[in-house]
């Protein structure tokens, strides 16, 4: 499928916070309760509409042990977008975010959008960290907030989109250099540049970006 | 450092004393020299020494060569010369084309050299660090030999340089970037670092696909030419091999990056073919190698089905298939464009039916399904294209019940078109031709028309042969059994036997058709019983599976041949042991394996074609049914029969189980809900009695105030003879707040009668809770109760406190009216003076009483806020009985719930025991998967 452009996402946090149920719902609408520990990174991709635009997200799932905190370095400078994180049931996922968050400043480009998470919302019995805690904490540090359910899917959508909407409009305020890839982010194959407007499904066959 | 004296003793032409020397004041001029023309110098010449003394230069200077990259970063040259030096020492490269004359020792003492100085130069990880850094350096003299040098390392160790390039940040990164360098040297060199980075490590392909290796290559292959391109093309075809490998991750990627579109322009060849370039054909492997990997059978399903879809809709499909259908294409390429073809349909219903349709250009026109069959069935053909045909074919049918009916009708009577060749036609003629690999293919290729597929088994039951003129038609199955026991080759034999195996199996017709023949039992009881060599081991085997399936699969309706009696004839002909030992043999055939492994038939050599793949999975299905089947007696398996009905009674029975268990979980989920909600209606009840508390404490400070004050009051009127009007209006006072008091009691009973009330509930409600939940709410609910019993307590003490108030305003009063009774009767001796002392004195008591006055009004105020503090109480109270009260009922409903399917349980638990069945006590499967489903929740 032919898109306007295409955007590089990263999914961060400690392990069994739910980043690859996260992922497998944005992508196959589906929660499986009984999942494989993610090794290294996994790849999932899907296509959302931004202001008539199509976007096409591409997403490595990383494993948040801290035997593999260093192969996830090497995807924070190609990427344009991050979901750090946490569960809201488990305050130590909480307390890590500094940790995490310092990293991915570290090593990620100055433009990256970070969205930060807290999931399993659904579990509000078992809450420990109060919705108010990560307001304050992306407040503080200048980042996007959502909690969200793998399980119910709640907000999962928004979560993907909104980050993806604010990488839109750091594009459209000339922010990111769109021409340089290594930002995670690409212009698609037959960009349109002024009339925006029209269905890009027209140009999709000629372009040779045939089906998928 | 032994190990390279070792090594450099072993070296027959060593170097002249005077060589060593050189080196060793080449070494101290780069370690001491504070001149950088002269370190250079000797660097230089280090460097022309390296190949020729590789030894000497590097056990002396490494150590050196690696101080002046880290100290002398601005002079590019000098760190040329180094990192060259370096490169000779470590790289096996050059000496391989130095010894090709030599003998094998000479080369293997020059890889352990290379494996020592690498091991050397990596005992500090920090150098790879070091020679990252220095590729960012864009001088061609440095970067250049800092890539041949890194491209060495990873030859020699790969996993340990892997492993330090995976966790420093920007490393695969620094690599990637050489793909980008504007010269070729570079680059191309750049390419084959990759492929030596790559190599065998998922996590390192996975970040060079994230730093977008795969748009970076596909380009490179464009503007190179893509097929027609030179060995950079081939270089970068092997990295995307490399990257997409059991990497399903990266096959992901490279499907979603709609990557397999930017594939079909490889495969766009002209109208002539001949003539292509030995490059070309080898790019060409690894671009079908490509297509492959994305659709292996071994992928996960939805993987390969996706891709699969994909090369459909974007035309790579249809553009291998003209390479299918083009002349003058190699053979090897043929070949392996047909097992790509396969794999891209298989078990894909749309590509398969779109292969169908392709037509060969031939005249007139044949499906090339046709053309290609002829192959199959033609000796002249080399034998991998006609494997690779077998292989096509194979996949064509495979899930696809459609083809499957479409290849058995053109064998049909009714449906045979006299005027073409039919697939059918083909497929008969390889059957009984003279060639037995022929025979074997078109044989396993029939056998795939009828895999899993009944209608299809008893259509083909009905092909009649005309064998010679004038006699009468033979059928199919009865030609095959003939040819058997014609005593053809072996692979013959075993073709027919698979095929007779997959077609008879689970469909009794064609068993009883097979059995009809009087002479087939015969015959394969003969060859089961016989003691054949070696070679007959197989086809004795095959005979025992394909009797075996006439006893499973026998639905009794011949007489002669009844499931019992060919169990007899097996007895006493063959023996039970004996017939399970020959059954046997075909698992244990060396060539079983390999054939179980996967589907595509790959054979060293056109004798050693004897399984098909589904073949094995047949016999891995029926070999333990067999044995069981005949090792049983009669008695025994209607025994088996009826416990099959009791086992499928079960079956329900447990499905109901299931459900039941499914309802509870839901209502103990429910039920767990409530608690929590008690428990939030039990945390503000416990807030707004702190309240309370703490109001009861305002109350009682006022009252200690007030006592003082009337304390103080008391004393004074005592002392005076007062103004009766005055006194007289306080007792009225008194009685109103008196009334007060009364009504705040009557009000304090009332509610006192209320929270017994309460408790008497919340009794009854602890038991039920307990009842009803067992052990999984218990904790919850004895929490609640805790909760709710120091609810209790504290309002008792709460009441004790106002009765204690109570009792000491109470005291109050009475002093109060003591007080005014004793001012109650004035005497009257009027005299000026007296009359003056008491008029001042009476006025004294009336600022006195004023005072006192608004003392008490103040006191009614905190009255009345004590008032409204109550009522709130005790709406509060009844808003609480309400939810008691609501949520009582709510536990009784559930209760009669649970009885209800206790009561249900009980009976079919009871229901299973009168079937015999040994049933497991509902408590033990309650709790068990209370238990898992707590720790499902522990996971989350
Ligand atoms: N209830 C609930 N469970 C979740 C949610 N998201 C993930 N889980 C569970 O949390 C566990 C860890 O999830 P996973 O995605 O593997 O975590 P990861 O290590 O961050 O990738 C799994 O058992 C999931 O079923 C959610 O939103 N709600
Ligand atoms: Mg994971």
């Amino acid at each position: 499928m032919a898109y306007a452009y295409l955007f590089k996402y990263i999914i961060i946090g400690d392990t069994g916070v739910g980043k690859s149920c996260l992922l497998l719902q944005f992508t196959d609408k589906r929660f499986q309760p009984v999942h494989d520990l993610t090794i290294g990174v996994e790849f999932g991709a899907r296509m959302i509409t931004i202001d008539g635009k199509q976007i096409k997200l591409q997403i490595w799932d990383t494993a948040g042990q801290e035997s593999f905190r260093s192969i996830t370095r090497s995807y924070y400078r190609g990427a344009a977008g991050a979901l750090l994180v946490y569960d809201i049931t488990r305050r130590d996922t909480f307390n890590h975010l500094t940790t995490w968050l310092e990293d991915a400043r570290q090593h990620s480009n100055s433009n990256m959008v970070i969205m930060l998470i807290g999931n399993k919302s659904d579990l509000e019995s078992r809450r420990e960290v109060k919705k108010e805690e990560g307001e304050a904490f992306a407040r503080e540090h200048g980042l996007i907030f959502m909690e969200t359910s793998a399980k119910t899917a709640s907000n999962v959508e928004e979560a993907f989109i909104n980050t993806a909407k604010e990488i839109y409009e750091k594009i459209q305020e000339g922010v990111f250099d769109i021409n340089n890839e290594a930002n995670g982010i690409k212009i698609g194959p037959q960009h349109p540049t002024t009339n925006s407007t029209l269905p890009s499904s027209q140009g999709g066959q000629h372009a040779g970006g045939g089906c998928c | 450092m032994n190990f390279l004296r070792g090594v450099m003793g072993g070296q027959t032409t060593g170097p002249q004393p005077t060589e060593a020397e050189t080196i060793q004041k080449l070494c101290d001029r780069v370690a001491s020299s504070t001149l950088l023309e002269d370190r250079r110098d000797a660097v230089r010449a280090l460097k022309s020494l390296s190949k020729k003394y590789r030894m000497e230069v590097g056990v002396q200077s490494m150590d050196h060569l690696i101080n002046i990259l880290q100290t002398d970063r601005t002079d590019s040259e000098i760190l040329g010369y180094a990192l060259d030096t370096l490169y000779n020492v470590i790289s096996n490269d050059e000496e391989e084309e130095q010894d090709e004359s030599e003998d094998e020792n000479a080369q293997k003492q020059g890889d352990d050299a290379g494996t020592k100085f690498t091991e050397k130069f990596l005992q500090d990880p920090e150098h790879i660090t070091l020679l990252l850094t220095l590729l960012e350096e864009f001088d061609f003299h440095v970067r250049w030999p800092c890539v041949k040098l890194l491209t060495a390392l990873l030859k020699n160790q790969g996993i340990q340089v892997q492993g330090i390039v995976l966790v420093s940040p920007m490393g695969v990164s620094r690599l990637m970037d050489l793909l980008a360098d504007s010269r070729e040297v570079i680059r191309n060199d750049g390419l084959l670092l990759l492929q030596q980075l790559t190599k065998g490590n998922a996590a390192i392909q996975k970040i060079v696909a994230f730093e977008n290796a795969f748009e970076r290559l596909l380009d490179i292959i464009t503007e190179e030419g893509s097929s027609d391109g030179g060995i950079v093309v081939e270089d970068c075809l092997l990295l995307l091999v490399n990257l997409l490998k059991n990497n399903s991750s990266n096959q992901n990627f490279f499907k979603e990056g709609s990557y397999i579109q930017r594939m079909k322009p490889w495969f766009e060849v002209g109208e002539d073919n001949s003539g292509w370039s030995a490059q070309k054909v080898t790019n060409l492997h690894l671009m079908l190698q490509l297509v492959r990997l994305m659709v292996s059978p071994v992928n996960s399903p939805g993987a390969t089905a996706s891709s699969q879809k994909c090369m459909y809709q974007c035309g790579l499909l249809q553009q291998l298939c003209t390479i299918l259908m083009a002349t003058g294409v190699p053979a090897d390429i043929l070949t392996e464009t047909i097992n790509t073809v396969s794999e891209v349909i298989r078990g894909s219903q749309v590509n398969q039916d779109y292969f169908a349709s392709v037509n060969a250009p031939s005249n007139p026109p044949r499906p090339a399904i046709v053309v290609l069959l002829m192959s199959m069935v033609n000796e002249r053909q080399p034998f991998v294209l006609r494997c690779a045909v077998l292989y096509c074919f194979q996949c064509f049918l495979y899930k696809n019940q459609k083809g499957q009916g479409e290849i058995v009708a053109t064998l049909l009577p009714s449906t045979i078109d006299a005027n073409s060749i039919s697939a059918g036609q083909l497929l008969c003629g390889g059957l009984f031709s003279p060639d037995s690999l022929s025979n074997w293919c078109a044989a396993v290729a029939l056998a795939h028309a009828l895999q899993d597929n009944l209608t299809q088994k008893e259509q083909l039951l009905r092909v009649q042969l005309a064998t010679s003129l004038g006699k009468p038609p033979v059928s199919l199955l009865q030609q095959c059994t003939n040819i058997l026991s014609q005593g053809s080759k072996v692979q013959t034999r075993v073709g027919l036997l698979m095929l007779l195996c997959t077609w008879i199996s689970n469909c009794p017709i064609a068993v009883t058709h097979f059995l009809h023949n009087q002479d087939n039992v015969p015959f394969l009881t003969a060859q089961i019983s016989e003691n054949l060599g070696e070679d007959e081991r197989l086809v004795q085997g095959l005979c025992a599976l394909l009797l075996g399936i006439c006893v499973y699969y026998n639905d009794n309706s011949l007489e002669n041949y009844t499931k019992e009696k060919l169990k007899q004839l097996i007895e006493k002909r063959i023996g039970k042991e004996n017939f399970i030992e020959k059954l046997g043999f075909i698992t244990k055939h060396e060539l079983y394996s390999r054939a179980a492994l996967k589907p595509q038939p790959v054979f060293l050599s056109p004798e050693q074609m004897l399984f098909d793949h589904e073949f094995t999975r047949l016999v891995k299905e029926l070999e333990g049914l067999i044995t069981k089947a005949v090792h049983k007696s009669s008695e025994e398996e209607k025994k088996e029969e009826e416990v099959k009905k009791t086992l499928e009674q079960h079956d329900n029975i447990v499905t109901q189980y299931k459900e039941l268990i499914r309802e509870q979980d839901a209502q103990i989920q429910e039920l767990k809900e409530k608690v929590a909600s008690m428990t939030t209606q039990t945390e503000q009840l416990q807030a707004t009695v702190s309240q309370q508390q703490s109001q009861i404490q305002q109350h009682k400070d006022q009252y200690n105030i007030l006592k003082l004050k009337l304390g103080k009051e008391n004393q004074s009127q005592s002392n005076n003879q007062g103004d009766t009007q005055v006194n007289g209006l306080q007792t009225e006072e008194l009685s109103q707040l008196r009334e007060q008091l009364e009504e705040l009691r009557r009000q304090q009973t009332l509610l006192q009668t209320q929270l017994s009330e309460k408790d008497a509930v919340i009794d009854s409600l602890k038991s039920a809770t307990q009842a009803a939940e067992g052990p999984a709410g218990g904790s919850d609910n004895t929490e609640l109760l805790q909760e709710l019993e120091a609810l209790k307590n504290q309002v008792q003490s709460h009441l004790a406190e106002i009765g204690h108030l109570k009792a000491e305003r109470q005291e109050l009063q009475r002093r109060a009216e003591a007080a005014s009774s004793d001012t109650a009767p004035p005497s009257d001796n009027s005299s000026d003076a007296t009359n003056a002392e008491l008029q001042s004195r009476l006025a004294a008591q009336t600022s006195e009483t004023e005072k006192l006055k608004e003392g008490r009004s103040e006191l009614e105020k905190q009255l009345a806020s004590a008032t409204s503090t109550v009522a709130i109480l005790q709406t509060e109270k009844s808003k609480l009985q309400t939810e008691v009260q609501e949520s009582k009922k709510e536990q009784d409903d559930l209760l009669m719930l649970l009885a209800d399917q206790d009561q249900k349980i009980h009976s079919l638990k009871q229901r299973l025991k009168d079937l015999g069945e040994t049933v497991e006590d509902e408590d033990d499967i309650d709790a068990r998967d209370q238990t898992s489903d707590e720790e499902d929740e522990d996971e989350d």
